[in-house]
This record gives C-alpha cells, sequence and structure tokens, in this order.
C-alpha cells in the first residue's frame, strides 16, 4: 500500500465519498418519500411533559396506543419482552379520525382499506396488557414549533405516515385546543 | 529511542569506543528534540479549539435551522474532512491525513443518524448504519493506516449494540463485515494493537448475540475459540498471539469464576448447553485449531484448551471446584513450562502470575470454612510470599542461564566465569 496516494487511489476514494454523500442524501429522500407515498395516521398521546424542553431538544410522547390489551395478541407463542411485533391499526374515517390497535402480530401483515401496520417492540408483557414501543416516542421540536411556547402539559394529536416499504416518520404534531384537552 | 536516553547514554558509548564522537552527532540529529515537536502541536490544538466554537454554534442553534441548511451542514462537513485528509495525505502529512479521512468516516455515521432524526425517520432494521460499516471496511483497504483499520472495528461494535439494544434482533451483516472484512485487512498487515482490538470486537458481538438470544453463555465460547484459531493459522507468530489474546483472558475469567463460584449447583446448572451439541461445535473448533498449530509448528501452545474443558458437565459441589483448580494449576504449569523452554521474560511473569492467582484461589476455596481469620491471612500471606520467591528466584537464574548463553555462543569464548 503507497505511502502516498496514488491517482487510482483517489479516484477510488470520491467513489467512496460521492456514495456516502448520496446515501445521506437517500435517507433524506426516504424522509420525503414516506410522507409522499405513505398512509396518514393520526395517534392520540398522553398529555406532553414540556419541562425536558427546558434541556433537550426533544419530546417524549407516550401514546395511547403503547398499550394493548393482551386479547388483541396474535402470536402463535406467547409474547416476550423486547420481541419486534407488527401492529395491525385501524383507522375511522373522518378529519379527527384516531387509529386505535387491533391486533399485535409477530408476522408482516397485510392492511386493509382503512388499516395501517406500524412495526413496534414489546416493552413489558403485563397481567392483562401489552407494553409497546414504536420508535417514535422522542420528538425533536423544530423551533417554531407552538409546543415551544407551551407552559402547561398539552395532550397532542402526532401524525405519523408509514411507507409502504415500512419506514415511519412522525410528520406533525398538531396540538389540542385547550377545552378539548380538559 | 528517545532522545533523553540518547543524549545521557551516549557519551559512555564514545568512551568505550562503540561509537565515535561523529557518529554520536549523527546518531542525535536523528532525534530532534521533544520541545521541537511540542511546538508542532500548538496549531493543532488551536484548530481543535476553533473547530469546537463552530461545533457549538451548530448545535446551540440546531433545531432552528431549516432541514436544507442541516443538511447541507452535515454534507459539507463530511466533504470537507475528506478533502482535507486528502490534501494532507498528498502532502506527505500522515498523521492529520488520515485523522481528517477518519473524521470524515464519523460524519458519514453522523450524518445518517442526524439525518434521520431530522425528517423523525424510524428504521426497523439495521440497514441504515450498515452502511456506515461498509463504508469503513472500504476506507480501511485504501490506506495504509492503523487508524483507519481501527475504526470500522469500534463502528461495527456500536452499531451491534444499538441493533441488539434498540431493535431486538442481531445483525449478522455486521459482524460478518467486521471479522471477514477488517480481519482479512488485519491478517494481510498484521499488526498487534489492531488484532487485540479486533478480537475484543468481535467478542463483544459475540456476547451480544448469547444476551439477545438468551443462550447458555457457555455458547459464547465457541466464536471466541473461533477467534482464537484464526490466530493459530497466522503466518506472523506475534500477530497470531494478539489475536489470541482477548479469547484467552475470557476464557481464563471464565474458568476462574468456576472455580470460584462452581461449588453451588444452581451457577453451574447456568452454564450447561445440550451436552453433544455444544462439545460437538467445540470439538470442530478444537480441530481447526489444532490442524493450524499443527501446520505453523506451534503445537506447545496446545495447553491453551485447558482452559475450555467443560467441567461444569460434572456435578457441582467441591468436586466441581477442585477439578477446576487442577486445570487452573495444569495451564499455569504449561504456560511456565512453555515460557522456560523459550526464555521468554514476559511469558514467564504471566506462568507466575497465573500460579500466584491459581494458589490464592486454591487456598481461598479450601481453607475459608475451617480456619480461624486471622490465621487464614497469615498462611495465605507466607504461602504467597515463599511462593514468589521461589518462582522469582527460578526465573531469575533461568533468564540468566539464557543470557549467558546467548553471549557465549557468537563469541566462541572459553567460559572462565563459571
Amino acid at each position: 500500500m503507497p505511502i502516498r496516494p496514488t491517482p487510482s487511489h483517489r479516484l477510488l476514494l470520491r467513489l467512496l465519498v460521492a456514495a456516502q454523500v448520496l446515501y445521506v442524501l437517500g435517507v433524506a429522500g426516504a424522509g420525503y418519500a414516506t410522507t409522499a407515498y405513505g398512509r396518514h395516521i393520526w395517534l392520540a398521546t398522553a398529555p406532553v411533559d414540556l419541562h425536558a424542553l427546558q434541556y433537550e431538544s426533544f419530546v417524549c410522547l407516550r401514546y395511547l396506543a403503547a398499550e394493548a390489551p393482551l386479547a388483541a395478541w396474535r402470536g402463535p407463542t406467547p409474547p416476550q419482552r423486547r420481541q419486534a411485533v407488527y401492529v395491525l391499526l385501524t383507522t375511522t374515517l373522518g378529519p379527527d379520525s384516531l387509529a386505535t390497535v387491533a391486533g399485535v402480530y409477530t408476522q408482516e401483515q397485510k392492511p386493509g382499506p382503512g388499516q395501517a401496520i406500524l412495526r413496534g417492540w414489546i416493552t413489558e408483557v403485563y397481567n392483562r396488557s401489552l407494553g409497546l414501543r414504536y420508535n417514535l416516542e422522542r420528538y425533536y421540536v423544530p423551533g417554531d414549533s407552538p409546543l415551544r411556547l407551551g407552559k402547561t402539559s398539552p395532550a397532542v394529536r402526532v401524525q405519523v405516515s408509514i411507507a409502504p416499504w415500512g419506514q415511519a416518520r412522525i410528520e406533525q404534531v398538531k396540538l389540542l385546543p385547550a377545552t378539548i384537552a380538559r | 529511542m528517545s532522545r533523553k536516553f540518547l543524549e545521557t547514554d551516549s557519551p559512555a558509548w564514545v568512551a568505550e569506543g562503540l561509537i565515535t564522537e561523529a557518529q554520536r552527532e549523527r546518531l542525535l540529529a536523528r532525534y530532534p528534540s521533544e520541545t521541537v515537536r511540542a511546538v508542532g502541536l500548538l496549531p493543532l490544538l488551536g484548530s481543535i479549539l476553533v473547530g469546537l466554537s463552530a461545533l457549538s454554534v451548530v448545535a446551540a442553534n440546531w433545531q432552528n435551522l431549516p432541514p436544507v441548511v442541516r443538511l447541507g451542514l452535515l454534507l459539507g462537513s463530511l466533504l470537507a474532512a475528506y478533502a482535507g485528509g486528502d490534501y494532507f495525505l498528498r502532502r506527505g502529512n500522515r498523521r492529520v491525513g488520515y485523522g481528517l479521512l477518519g473524521l470524515g468516516l464519523v460524519l458519514f455515521g453522523a450524518g445518517i443518524i442526524l439525518t434521520s432524526q431530522l425528517y423523525q425517520l424510524v428504521g426497523y432494521d439495521v440497514s441504515g448504519l450498515l452502511a456506515w460499516v461498509v463504508a469503513g471496511v472500504l476506507l480501511s483497504y485504501l490506506y495504509d493506516s492503523q487508524t483507519l483499520v481501527l475504526l470500522p472495528i469500534l463502528i461495527g461494535a456500536a452499531v451491534q449494540t444499538y441493533c441488539t439494544q434498540a431493535l431486538g434482533t442481531f445483525s449478522y451483516a455486521t459482524i460478518g463485515l467486521v471479522a471477514l472484512g477488517s480481519g482479512w485487512r488485519w491478517w494481510r498487515q498484521p499488526d498487534t494493537l489492531v488484532g487485540s482490538l479486533l478480537a475484543v470486537g468481535l467478542l463483544w458481538q459475540a456476547a451480544l448475540w448469547v444476551a439477545l438470544t438468551h443462550a447458555k453463555i457457555t455458547w459464547f465460547f465457541v466464536p471466541a475459540m473461533l477467534v482464537y484459531a484464526a490466530g493459530d493459522w497466522h503466518p506472523n507468530r506475534a500477530a497470531g498471539r494478539a489475536l489470541q489474546g482477548p479469547p484467552l483472558v475470557a476464557a481464563y475469567l471464565f474458568a476462574l469464576g468456576l472455580a470460584l463460584f462452581g461449588e453451588t449447583d444452581q451457577y453451574a446448572g447456568l452454564l450447561r448447553p445440550p451436552v453433544l451439541a455444544y462439545l460437538g461445535a467445540l470439538a470442530a473448533v478444537l480441530a481447526l485449531s489444532v490442524a493450524g498449530k499443527r501446520a505453523r509448528g506451534r503445537l506447545a501452545t496446545l495447553p491453551d484448551w485447558l482452559l475450555l474443558l467443560p467441567g461444569f458437565y460434572l456435578p457441582g459441589g467441591l468436586p466441581l471446584a477442585v477439578a477446576t483448580l487442577v486445570v487452573l494449576y495444569a495451564h499455569a504449569g504449561s504456560v511456565l513450562a512453555r515460557a522456560h523452554r523459550a526464555t521468554d521474560a514476559e511469558q514467564l511473569t504471566l506462568g507466575t502470575v497465573l500460579f500466584v492467582v491459581a494458589t490464592m484461589v486454591a487456598y481461598f476455596k479450601l481453607t475459608w470454612a475451617f480456619l480461624d481469620k486471622s490465621l487464614f491471612f497469615l498462611i495465605g500471606g507466607v504461602l504467597l510470599l515463599s511462593l514468589s520467591w521461589y518462582l522469582r528466584r527460578r526465573n531469575a537464574q533461568r533468564l540468566a542461564a539464557g543470557a549467558a548463553a546467548v553471549i557465549a555462543a557468537p563469541n566462541h569464548e572459553p567460559e572462565t566465569s563459571h
């Protein structure tokens, strides 16, 4: 191996760097494509603790769909902690339709109309319910978000888009009007 | 060689006629004074400070920047690091050049993570970060740099940790890339530090696999000894031993644990995998290792495998602890015997330490129950002191004999002093 890079080495380095740049751009593209081609669902959360925003740039969202009754379990074997699962969500039609858990599967499912599949993990198995995690719990609050102005702990609606190839992203977070939240 | 050492010792060499004064000055000129080198650090420290200030400005305003600007900053710094690395390498400044190339690779990983975060994007498998490992392994093949070989090993361990902890799956692609990609890179250009770190990285990933699959922890030793067996096949002996160090340390700690806690059947019960499958797999690795040792003429290191004797299949209780102690003694003895044959000072020290540790464990195990505590410490101390005195004396004699043989052999002078 040469001490000083030869022209062919420099060409290889350029190719490698170009591939890396394209890859990062691809990740960004996947973000836009998930919004463009994905299914959009709304998820409700428990009131959000905004105190963390003083120290961090994100808040933790606790989804109501993060807890499913054990009756929704559709696996062949009993659920285990840290197991990866496919959560079938059903949405009712309408402007403020919230998605609710219809079933928790271990195998990939094909969602019908008015349904969506969100992938997640089991965090805890309780006597009557399952704790679920979707990796969407950490929301990086943009600088211009109304959440940054809030002082209380509001309940929010989170719009999630799920791409046909399985990736998901938080598209927007909407503050509920104070009257509904209480 | 340090300049200070040269400055203090070289006048004596001139006086003894080993070198002339002119040669001494030429030698001194070869090793520039360290103050000159320290001044060279100042620009580096300055640029680190400037970089840190830029970083803090960006970090403080990160959430307020529009997505396009954030993406541009990430890609811009990535390109700048690689371009800077290439520039310094062309000018012949290898340290800064490789440092910047490594920084570029780290920024690539940061770019993947921060971009997913920017779009609040969730990935469900490791494919996003796998690209980081691939890029690291490819980059390590392009240049002759220790840093760039070490980086993908560390990145692989980090990615695997994330994958098992956050995603709940094991990425076979990651361990494969590190084992084959970085492994082959090391194989072609062996380096002891890289060898040891490669072994540690692979063992870490193997441990994550054991933890994730809830397998019996003894299964860990099948991949670990596979790493060991690879060391047996390497043509360079020192490089092979560097790779074998971490698996051997793990096996030794395991045997030590068995000697200390093996008495309770509960602990031994945790270790028993299905007999045929486990012993079959381990025997296959042993065969591979023995074949390597035979091919490279290193059968003397075969007693390393003593540590892997599956004593935990014995019923728990004192017999198991005693059997493990016997194995520990046999292993320490084999290291000592090998070191004596090769007159290797480091191995002698290691063997002595292993012997003393085995004695301490044996003493602790066998006497704690029925000896008064003060007597325990007294006898234990005396035993250790006498043992270390005896072993040191033997080592010193052995090394002196070896040194005398080395001095006597090339000159063919008749020995008068002995």
